[in-house]
């Protein structure tokens, strides 16, 4: 059909990409004829600069670093120490330091080490900035220099500083206005770099770049999460000069939070309700900011319309309705809904009319696990966590072909000495952990299970004809039982443990807990507690 | 404008000086026994009577070994030119034997205008260096190795080291090998055969006296009279710092700082937090500047990093201390949840959170380094199971707790019933 196209086509196309190819090659020369090559004024943030009071507004509570940063990076074409900007997370490190950029207007190079996840993407992104080299189509997505090592990266970094310098310094010879001689080099979440494979040599290079260099118009700042007594390594380095980012305190998030609302009485009334709670929990922002919108939304239901200013006693009505989603709530501060979740809310919420209000603080422990999971898989989970969790000795007596369950009743010590030991098993059991099991035990475990469940069903049903599909229902499920573990191990409920060098097959660890396994064993009706060891 | 401008030179003109060390140590160095005049005379020496040396330069960072030795090596090569190349290595990047002789080659192909091929060998390289050596011998020019972070090299098997000293032991060559290291015993970490070729020649860098350093704080705050600042400003501006370092404040803030951490580098970035400062209207420092930057530089990360903690994370920090107090040896999340769970039954405390808050606000202490695990390698347990271990002392955690801004009394009555 569309073999006229084929002969100019050298590689084997199928129908479709056939007829999409032509467009696909108008969109490529497009792309690299549209897009510039990156010029250095590129390297100064943004077309449009801010002024100092748009710097503090947009930024608030951060006053005092923004004014000892901009006192510290000085004024222009003055050489600096390098910098270390640390604190907790969301606490506005990158912002700040990116928005007083762009309020100086002066040019700077960024790059962060949670995009740059090996030394050689760091190297190699910082490079291409300064040569002002982009990735595109045309150049097949390469970098301007390939650098791996150390060394390398020193003489690379130094050929292109001198380079950019240069043309820093006619710019600023010819125009009155330029950007100065200067360029910043920032480099962000350092703390990652702790667990690289090399970061014995990465991290004391980074801090000694200054030193290696040997470039008074380069200044170096560097942005982390933990101070810097957690980068102190035998030998050490020269210390950067620290500037903290304290975390924000009740009254800033609440002047944070302030900002941008459409019916500020409103909002300062539901934080009135919420903020203290909830910053007994946390204080960062981000994590509040999910929370607090969902909540927001929930705090106006009953009222008509968004823009009234409450009064005494609408504040004691809108209170006492949300009080109960509060508690919920609190449980639910670190999740963002999922579409499904929220449904489920809204159903479960029109059935609760009904029912009792504070039905909705115990209605987590009774919820449905909400992810897809086949029968095979729920039962090789179920069969995992029971391997973990009970010693093998104990395997040929819960699983024996009556299903174990007699056996368990003519167990009925109620000794001291008995009861002590099940407080010592379950220590154990908190402090060690899921143990490990081979794979020949699980798919035992998994065989007795599903011939248990296979033989109640039938019972059930009481039908013949099934009693002759069991055989092949049984093999059918074995294939399909490694698959699903291997399924299961993707998804971090069994990990793989290390191969014990006697028998060279590998140890499996379930890692699911006890709630999840209830809420599996529920959905397909399954008596876990009846195999527990306790 | 008007006023703004000198202010404004003034500190650009500071903040280069404080940024550049060599210029520090140069004042420091004039006296005959310092080390400057010692390592001047070794180098001299060697390069006069057409022999070979080596050398180390030992001493805490910060000391100005690699500032005194660009200070020689610069006067040399204005004393001795055309005698003298310079080759330098750095034991961060060039602990790689390979890597070092390519960096060798390439910078003696610099020196004497050859072209360099990045395609040579390592075995390629090594010949080359020591016909040059031999060239240089002959032709009598001095070869200077300075390799910086000695005690990297001395890491593995030292090959590189050991062709170095090896190389100069024939009598045709004439070189150098300067080693700088911050640690004391780097020439215990040498081999057998290179020790027995190394001359044990040991320069210690001691951290400046006193006297030296309020004669650097002068000659560094000091404005020049012949720059182009305007020469009343610069006038006024001497006087007052005169007057500022005689005041008895300025002097306890320099004793404060010195008996904290008295190397010069330290002390250079001191200064430039408190250059920085400078009141930009009239352009003159004051001892203010000097107080908030001691204050900016001394500081204590994890009492601050307490003060950033929620609630919750400090109940959390107060059951693990609970649990180290009841000397159990390894404990994990979920033995700390157990512990929390306990107090909250029997203190009555509303704070009564689900586990995965709990779970959550570990995490963030974890993120913070308040806490860690007690082994990097079990990471095929997740992370309730895994040992953890704080990293705060009880001193730092009650502290901390006291000067908590709305601290629940009842994490205080907690820390202390347990002494």
């Amino acid at each position: 059909m569309h073999t006229e196209d084929s002969s100019k086509i050298p590689r084997r196309t199928t129908r479709s990409s056939a007829s999409t190819i032509k467009l696909n090659n108008a969109v490529d020369s497009i792309g690299t004829n549209d897009i510039d090559p990156p010029k250095l004024n590129d390297l100064v943030f943004g077309e449009n600069g801010i002024t100092f009071d748009d710097l503090l507004s947009s930024l608030p509570c951060r006053r005092p670093q923004i004014l000892q940063l901009i006192r510290l990076l000085g004024p222009p074409n003055s050489p600096m120490v390098p910098l270390f900007l640390y604190g907790g997370a969301s606490t506005g490190k990158t912002s700040v330091i990116l928005q007083i950029f762009r309020h100086l207007k002066r040019p700077f190079v960024y790059s962060s080490c949670l995009t740059c996840y090996n030394p050689r993407i760091l190297f190699e992104s910082i490079l291409n900035q300064l040569f002002l080299h982009r990735k595109n189509a045309g150049n097949g997505y390469s970098s301007a220099k390939r650098c791996e090592k150390p060394a390398d990266f020193i003489h690379l970094l130094r050929e292109a500083l001198i380079n950019v310098l240069n043309k820093l310094k006619e710019k600023s010879m010819k125009l009155r206005s330029s950007s100065g001689r200067m360029i910043y080099l920032i480099v962000d979440n350092m703390e990652l770099i702790r667990d690289w494979d090399k970061s014995s040599t990465i991290l004391p290079l980074l801090f000694n770049l200054y030193d290696l260099l040997k470039i008074p118009e380069l200044g170096l700042i560097y942005i982390s999460n933990s101070s810097l007594d957690a980068y102190y390594t035998i030998t050490g380095f020269i210390e950067p000069i620290p500037v903290q980012f304290p975390n924000y305190t009740e009254d800033d998030i609440r002047q944070i939070f302030m900002r941008n609302q459409a019916n500020p009485t409103m909002y300062s009334s539901f934080l009135d309700v919420v903020l203290g709670p909830f910053s007994r929990i946390t204080r960062r922002v981000d994590e509040l900011s999910t929370t607090f919108s969902l909540l927001y939304v929930k705090y106006c239901e009953p009222l008509s319309s968004v823009g009234i200013v409450p009064s005494k006693e609408m504040k004691q009505k809108l209170f006492s309705h949300l009080k109960p989603h509060i508690a919920s709530s609190l449980n639910n501060v670190f999740r963002v809904a999922s579409p499904h979740s929220l449904d489920v809310e809204a159903s479960k919420g029109k059935a609760k009319k009904k029912n009792n209000a504070s039905r909705l603080v115990h209605s987590e422990a009774f919820d449905e696990i909400d992810f897809h999971m086949s029968v095979a898989a729920k039962y090789l989970l179920i069969s995992a966590f029971l391997a973990s969790r009970n010693p093998a000795t104990l395997d040929a007596s819960l699983f024996d072909s009556t299903g174990g369950s007699d056996n368990r009743k003519r167990k009925r010590k109620n000794s001291e000495k008995s009861m002590e030991r099940k407080e010592t098993t379950e220590q154990e059991v908190l402090v060690k952990g899921p143990g490990t099991f081979p794979l020949e035990r699980l798919l035992a475990i998994f065989q007795c299970l599903t011939t248990v469940s296979e033989c109640s069903f039938d019972e059930d049903q009481q039908s013949d004809e099934k009693l002759k599909d069991k055989d092949l229902a049984n093999n059918e499920l074995m294939s399909d039982v490694l698959l699903q573990l291997s399924t299961l191990c993707n998804a971090n409920f069994i990990s793989k443990g290390g191969s014990c060098p006697l028998e060279g097959s590998c140890r499996y660890r379930s890692t699911i807990s006890e709630d999840m396994a209830l809420k599996v064993a529920r959905s397909l009706k399954f008596p876990l507690a009846k195999y527990l060891y306790r | 404008m008007g006023r703004e401008n000198p202010a404004e030179d003034a500190l650009i003109l500071l903040r280069s000086r404080l940024c550049n060390p060599k210029i520090i140590f140069k004042s420091i160095s004039e006296s005959p026994d310092s080390n400057y005049s010692k390592l001047k005379f070794i180098i001299s020496s060697s390069v006069t009577e057409s022999c070979n040396n080596s050398v180390l330069l030992l001493g805490p960072r910060g000391y100005g070994k690699k500032a005194v030795l660009e200070l020689v090596i610069e006067d040399l090569l204005v004393e001795h030119p055309d005698m003298i190349s310079v080759i330098r290595l750095n034991g961060l990047l060039h602990s790689d034997d390979n890597c070092a002789l390519k960096e060798i080659a390439s910078q003696l192909c610099v020196e004497h205008q050859l072209l360099f091929s990045k395609m040579a060998s390592s075995d390629d390289n090594s010949q080359f260096m020591i016909a040059i050596l031999q060239e240089c011998g002959l032709a009598h020019k001095t070869v200077i190795f300075v390799l910086d972070e000695f005690d990297l090299f001395a890491q593995g098997k030292q090959r590189l080291l050991y062709s170095l000293l090896d190389a100069m032991q024939s009598v045709s060559s004439q070189a150098v090998v300067i080693g700088v290291s911050c640690r004391l015993d780097a020439d215990q970490l040498l081999e057998k055969r290179v020790r027995s070729r190394f001359s044990h020649r040991k320069l210690l860098f001691l951290p400046p006296s006193l006297e030296d350093l309020q004669r650097l704080l002068e000659a560094i705050l000091s404005l020049p009279t012949n720059s182009s600042l305007p020469l009343g400003y610069v006038v006024k501006y001497n006087e007052k710092l005169h007057s500022m370092l005689s005041d008895q404040r300025f002097k306890e803030i320099m004793t404060k700082l010195t008996s904290f951490d008295s190397t010069v580098n330290h002390l250079l970035r001191f200064l430039f937090i408190a250059v920085c400062d400078m009141n930009m209207e009239d352009g003159f420092l004051s001892v203010e500047n000097f107080k908030t930057a001691l204050s900016s530089i001394q500081r204590q990360p994890k009492l601050e990093a307490l003060q950033d903690c929620s609630i919750l994370e400090l109940y959390i920090l107060v059951c693990m201390r609970r649990l180290e107090v009841k000397e159990q040896d390894s404990y994990n999340f979920n033995s700390v949840i157990k512990e929390y769970k306990a107090i909250c039954d029997s203190c009555q405390i509303s704070d009564n959170y689900a586990r995965s808050h709990c779970f959550r606000a570990f995490e963030h202490l974890l993120q913070r380094k308040l806490i860690c695990f007690v082994d990097n390698r079990g990471h095929s347990q997740s992370v309730e199971f895994r040992p953890v271990k704080l990293l705060i002392s009880f001193h730092e955690l009650s502290e901390g707790l006291k000067s908590y801004r709305s601290c629940p009394a009842i994490l205080q009555k907690l820390t202390v019933r347990e002494r």
